[in-house]
C-alpha cells in the first residue's frame, strides 16, 4: 500500500540544505532529504556520502551548521533526542542499542517505563513486551530470557518492538540486515512491510541495492554530502543506481597493471600449522600480484599469521628472495622486507591516537636517528613526500590517524612499510570498511607497488575484487590449496565454487 | 542455518547462566559455611547480641559501599575505566572532623548534620565535576578529590581526635527496638529505602542502562551525564551519613577513616556475586558487607590475629574478580 501521491500531504520528512562540517571535512554539503507520508524511502550512498551524519542529525545527536528540516510541514529547530522522540521519530540502529543484563520488558520500556505506585510494574512491562513482539512477529522469546541470552535477530525484534511501543509516524531502520542470515532477511522485510501499512513512514538505510530493489518505494542517493537524485527503484535498474553512487562506470574500478613478474621474492614451501593448515606451496614473485582466498576456517587467516611470523608452522619453510627465513619472528620477517598491512586496521594497523607522522616513521625510526635522537625534520620530509605520494587526504603530518577516513588510514598503513621500503606486501583484506572511491585508490596503489618491484600477497574474501586485479589466485579449502587460478579465467563465480568446496564433489 | 545459530547462542546462554548461578550459589554458600562454622567452633558467634552487634557494626562500611555501590551502577562496572569513587573514606573522615569541631564549637546537631551533610555534598559536587564536566576518568578524579578531602581534614584536625558527645549520638549508639542497636536499624531502613531506589523504581532501572551501555541509554534519551553526575552526589551524601554514625560510634572523629577505603571497594565488588545477573546491586552489596563483618567477628571470637582479616580480604577480591572476568569472557 505505497502511497502514490506525495505532492497532496506535506512530506513527512522534508531536510534541505543540510551542512555539517567536521574539522574541516565537510560531511555534508547542502543535502537534501524528503520521504513522503507512508512510503518505505530507502538511502543509500557509499560510505563517506553522508548516510550517517544526516542520520544524526535527524536523530538530535548532532546541530547542523546550516540547513532546514520540517516533520510533515511543521519546521524543527534546534533538535534534541528528546524532541526528536516526542515528535514520534524512531530509530532501529544497526548495533542494537539494547542494554545486556535487562530483561526483554525492561529493555523495551526503559525510559518510558510502567510504574504501579513508583515502582516498577516489571510483570506488566515483561507482559505486554512480549505480547507485542507475538502480535507483530508471531514469534515468542525465551522465557526469562534477557537480553545478552538473545541472539541478534531476536535483538532485533526487541529493538524494533521498543520503537513500536512508541507509536512512531516516521521509523529509521539504519543498515538493519547487516548482522542476519537470509530467512530473517525475509522476516523482516515481511514486517516493514506491514509497518507501512499501519501507516508508518519508513526511512530504509543499506547499502545492498538488491534490498533496496525489493522494499522501498523511491530511494535517494548521496554522494559526497550532497543529493545527487530520488527515483523509484521499479523504474530505474540497480545498475543505474551504483553509477549514481560512485559517479564512474564500474568498470574502471580494477585500474589494471601490466608487469613482467621478476625474481622471486618470497617461496613459501609445504607450511603447516595443524589442524588449520595442511601443506601449502607456492612461489611469490617480484612485480606479481597474487590472491589468496578462502572462507573462514579454510586457513587463510592462519597463513598470514605464519608468513609475518606470528605463529610458529609444524613443518615446512619460507623463503625471502632465496634466503630460508627465521620462522615465528616478526622482527625478523619485517627486517627481511615483510611488510603486513592487516584486517583490523584500527587496532594492528595504525596507532589511531598518534600523528600521521608518527605511524609513517614508525617501522623505519631507525633511518631518522642522528646521535640517539629523532630528526623531525626529516620525518617530516618523508611524510609529506609519501602523503603527495599516496594522495593522503590529511591537513597535514601532525594530524592524529583517528582523524583520518578509512581509506586514508589505510594509505598510512601503507606508507609506513614504503618508509622503510619493505618489497614483499601481505595485504589482509585492505578494502575493508573503506568506500568505493578509496578502494579504487588503494587499487591503483596495490598496481604501483608492484610497478615498482614489490611483491603483493593479496588476501581477499572480496572476489571481484581478487579477479580484478590479482594476476594469479589461490584457493584455500579447508587448510590446502585446491585450486590456483590464472586471473584471466578466474570470474568470481567460480572462485566462490572452489572456496565453498563444490568444485571438489564435482 | 538460523536456526543453528539460535541453538549455539542458547546453549553459551545458558553455559554463562549456569555459570552465573553457581557462582551466586556458591558464594551464598560460603557466607553460610562460615556462619555455621563460626557457630560450631567461636562461643557466643551465635548469640542474638553478637549477632545484632556486627550488623551494627557493620553499619558504617556498608553505607559507604552503598555509595560506592551506586557509583558503579551509573558509571559501568569496569574496575578502570568504569565508577569508582576513591574519595568516600576521606570525605567520611573530613565529614566526621567537621560534625565534631562543630559539636565543640557549641553549635547544636541540627547544624552539625546539615553542614556536614553539605561537606559531603560539596565533595561529591567536586567529583561529579572532575569527572563529568572535566571528563576525568573516575579513578584519577576520585583519587585526587580524596587528596583534597584527606588535607582539608588533618587542617581542620590537626591530626588529633575531636571528641564529640551530644544525646542525639549517644541515642544512634543505643540499642533500639526489640533490643536490636539502632545502628542495625539505621542500616536496615537505608538498605530497605535503596534497594527499592536502585532495583524497583525507573530512576533505578534507568541508572543501571547508563551504567552499563552508555549509548543505549543515549538512545533512550536519557540525560547520561546528570545521572553519572548524580551519582557522586549520592556517594558524597552517604559518606556523610556514615560519618555521623561514625561519630556516634566512636564518640568523635578518627584520624584513621582513610583505612576504611580498601573495605568499601571489597564490599561493592564482592556484591557483585551476590546478585542474579552478576551486576552491582545494594542488596548484594548488604550481604557482602555482612559477611566480611561476621567474618572478622569470628576471627575476633576465636582470638585470631585481626590482621588475618584484611588478607582474607585480598583473596576474596581476587576470586571475584577472577570468577566474573571469566564468565564476562565467556559472554563475549
Amino acid at each position: 500500500m505505497p502511497s502514490t501521491d506525495h505532492s497532496a500531504a506535506p512530506p513527512a520528512l522534508a531536510m534541505h540544505g543540510l551542512i555539517k562540517d567536521f574539522g574541516g571535512v565537510r560531511a555534508l554539503d547542502g543535502a537534501e532529504f524528503e520521504v513522503g507520508p507512508g512510503e518505505i524511502h530507502g538511502l543509500v550512498g557509499q560510505n563517506g556520502a553522508g548516510k550517517s551524519t544526516l542520520i544524526k542529525v535527524l536523530a538530535g545527536i548532532y546541530r547542523p551548521d546550516e540547513g532546514r528540516i520540517a516533520i510533515d510541514g511543521q519546521p524543527v529547530t534546534d533538535l534534541t533526542p528528546h524532541q526528536v522522540d516526542q515528535l514520534g521519530i524512531q530509530f532501529i540502529h544497526q548495533d542494537r542499542l539494547l542494554v545486556p543484563s535487562f530483561t526483554v520488558g525492561e529493555a523495551v520500556f526503559l525510559g518510558r517505563e510502567h510504574t504501579a505506585a513508583g515502582l516498577l510494574a516489571r510483570r506488566r512491562m515483561e507482559r505486554e513486551a512480549r505480547a507485542l513482539i507475538t502480535e507483530q512477529f508471531g514469534v515468542e522469546l525465551p522465557k526469562g530470557a534477557l537480553i545478552s541470552e538473545l541472539t541478534t535477530a531476536q535483538q532485533q525484534l526487541v529493538q524494533i518492538v521498543r520503537a513500536l511501543a512508541q507509536k512512531p509516524r516516521i521509523l529509521v531502520f539504519d543498515e538493519p540486515t547487516a548482522a542476519l542470515v537470509k530467512r530473517e532477511v525475509d522476516r523482516l522485510f515481511a514486517i516493514i512491510e506491514r509497518l507501512r501499512g499501519q501507516g508508518i513512514t519508513i526511512v530504509y538505510i543499506s547499502h545492498y541495492l538488491q534490498e533496496i530493489e525489493r522494499l522501498c518505494d523511491r530511494v535517494t542517493v548521496l554522494r559526497n554530502g550532497r543529493h545527487v537524485g530520488t527515483v523509484s527503484p521499479a523504474a530505474t535498474p540497480a545498475r543505474e543506481i551504483a553509477r549514481m553512487m560512485v559517479a564512474r562506470d564500474l568498470g574502471e574500478l580494477f585500474p589494471k597493471r601490466q608487469v613482467a613478474p621478476g625474481a622471486p621474492a618470497l617461496a613459501v614451501r609445504n607450511l603447516a600449522r595443524r589442524p588449520h593448515l595442511q601443506e601449502v606451496s607456492f612461489t611469490l614473485r617480484r612485480g606479481e600480484i597474487l590472491g589468496v582466498t578462502g572462507l573462514l576456517g579454510s586457513g587463510v587467516k592462519e597463513l598470514v599469521r605464519l608468513l609475518f611470523g606470528l605463529d610458529r608452522p609444524d613443518a615446512g619453510q619460507i623463503e625471502f628472495g632465496g634466503q630460508v627465513a627465521t620462522l615465528g619472528n616478526p622482527a625478523a620477517a619485517v627486517a627481511r622486507g615483510m611488510a603486513l598491512v592487516p584486517e583490523d586496521r584500527r587496532g594492528q594497523g595504525v596507532a589511531l591516537d598518534a600523528s600521521v607522522r608518527d605511524n609513517t616513521t614508525l617501522a623505519s625510526l631507525d633511518r631518522f636517528v642522528r646521535g640517539g635522537l629523532v630528526r623531525r625534520a626529516e620525518e617530516d620530509g618523508e611524510t609529506r613526500r609519501l602523503i603527495e605520494e599516496l594522495r593522503i587526504r590529511t591537513p597535514g603530518p601532525d594530524t592524529a590517524v583517528r582523524d583520518l577516513s578509512g581509506g586514508n588510514q589505510q594509505k598510512v598503513v601503507i606508507a609506513k612499510w614504503l618508509a622503510r621500503r619493505s618489497e614483499v606486501y601481505l595485504l589482509d583484506e585492505p578494502t575493508v570498511g573503506v568506500d568505493i572511491a578509496a578502494k579504487v585508490e588503494i587499487y591503483r596503489l596495490i598496481g604501483e607497488l608492484v610497478e615498482r618491484g614489490a611483491a603483493v600477497l593479496l588476501v581477499s574474501s572480496d572476489l571481484d575484487e581478487l579477479a580484478g586485479i590479482a594476476d594469479r589466485i589461490l584457493v584455500l579449502y579447508r587448510g590446502a590449496v585446491v585450486r590456483e587460478l590464472p586471473a584471466e579465467n578466474a570470474s568470481s563465480d567460480a572462485l566462490l565454487a572452489w572456496s565453498t568446496g563444490a568444485m571438489e564433489a564435482a | 542455518m538460523s536456526t543453528v545459530i539460535e541453538q549455539a547462542g542458547g546453549e553459551r546462554a545458558d553455559l554463562r547462566r549456569l555459570g552465573a548461578l553457581a557462582l551466586r550459589a556458591g558464594s551464598l554458600l560460603a557466607f553460610v559455611a562460615v556462619l555455621v562454622f563460626f557457630s560450631a567452633t567461636a562461643p557466643f558467634f551465635l548469640s542474638f547480641f553478637n549477632f545484632t552487634n556486627v550488623i551494627a557494626q557493620s553499619a558504617i562500611l556498608a553505607i559507604l559501599a552503598f555509595g560506592m555501590t551506586v557509583v558503579i551502577i551509573g558509571g559501568g562496572g569496569n574496575v578502570v575505566t568504569g565508577g569508582i569513587d576513591l574519595s568516600v573514606a576521606a570525605n567520611l573522615g573530613l565529614c566526621a572532623a567537621v560534625y565534631a569541631a562543630l559539636i565543640q564549637a557549641g553549635q547544636g546537631d541540627a547544624t552539625a548534620i546539615l553542614t556536614t551533610m553539605a561537606t559531603g555534598l560539596a565533595v561529591g559536587a567536586a567529583n561529579a565535576f572532575a569527572v563529568v564536566a572535566v571528563g576525568i576518568l573516575p579513578l584519577l578524579a576520585t583519587l585526587a578529590v580524596m587528596n583534597v578531602a584527606a588535607g582539608l581534614e588533618l587542617v581542620l584536625t590537626e591530626n588529633t581526635v575531636l571528641s564529640a558527645s551530644t544525646p542525639f549520638l549517644m541515642a544512634i549508639n543505643n540499642v533500639g527496638p526489640f533490643g536490636v542497636p539502632n545502628l542495625a536499624w539505621i542500616l536496615l531502613v537505608v538498605a530497605v529505602v535503596l534497594i527499592l531506589l536502585v532495583q524497583f523504581t525507573p530512576v533505578g532501572l534507568r541508572l543501571q542502562a547508563v551504567g552499563e551501555h552508555r549509548e543505549a541509554a543515549r538512545a533512550a534519551g536519557l540525560p547520561v551525564a546528570r545521572y553519572v553526575a548524580a551519582t557522586y552526589l549520592v556517594s558524597g551524601l552517604f559518606a556523610a551519613l556514615g560519618a555521623i554514625l561514625s561519630v556516634a560510634y566512636l564518640s568523635g572523629s578518627s584520624t584513621g577513616s582513610a583505612e576504611l577505603l580498601l573495605g568499601v571497594v571489597v564490599t561493592a565488588l564482592l556484591g557483585v556475586v551476590f546478585s542474579r545477573r552478576l551486576v552491582p546491586t545494594i542488596g548484594g552489596t548488604l550481604l557482602a558487607a555482612l559477611f566480611i563483618g561476621f567474618l572478622g567477628n569470628g576471627f575476633q571470637l576465636l582470638n585470631i590475629s585481626s590482621y588475618w582479616v584484611s588478607g582474607v580480604q585480598g583473596a576474596l577480591i581476587l576470586l571475584v574478580v577472577a570468577a566474573t572476568s571469566v564468565l564476562r569472557r565467556k559472554e563475549s
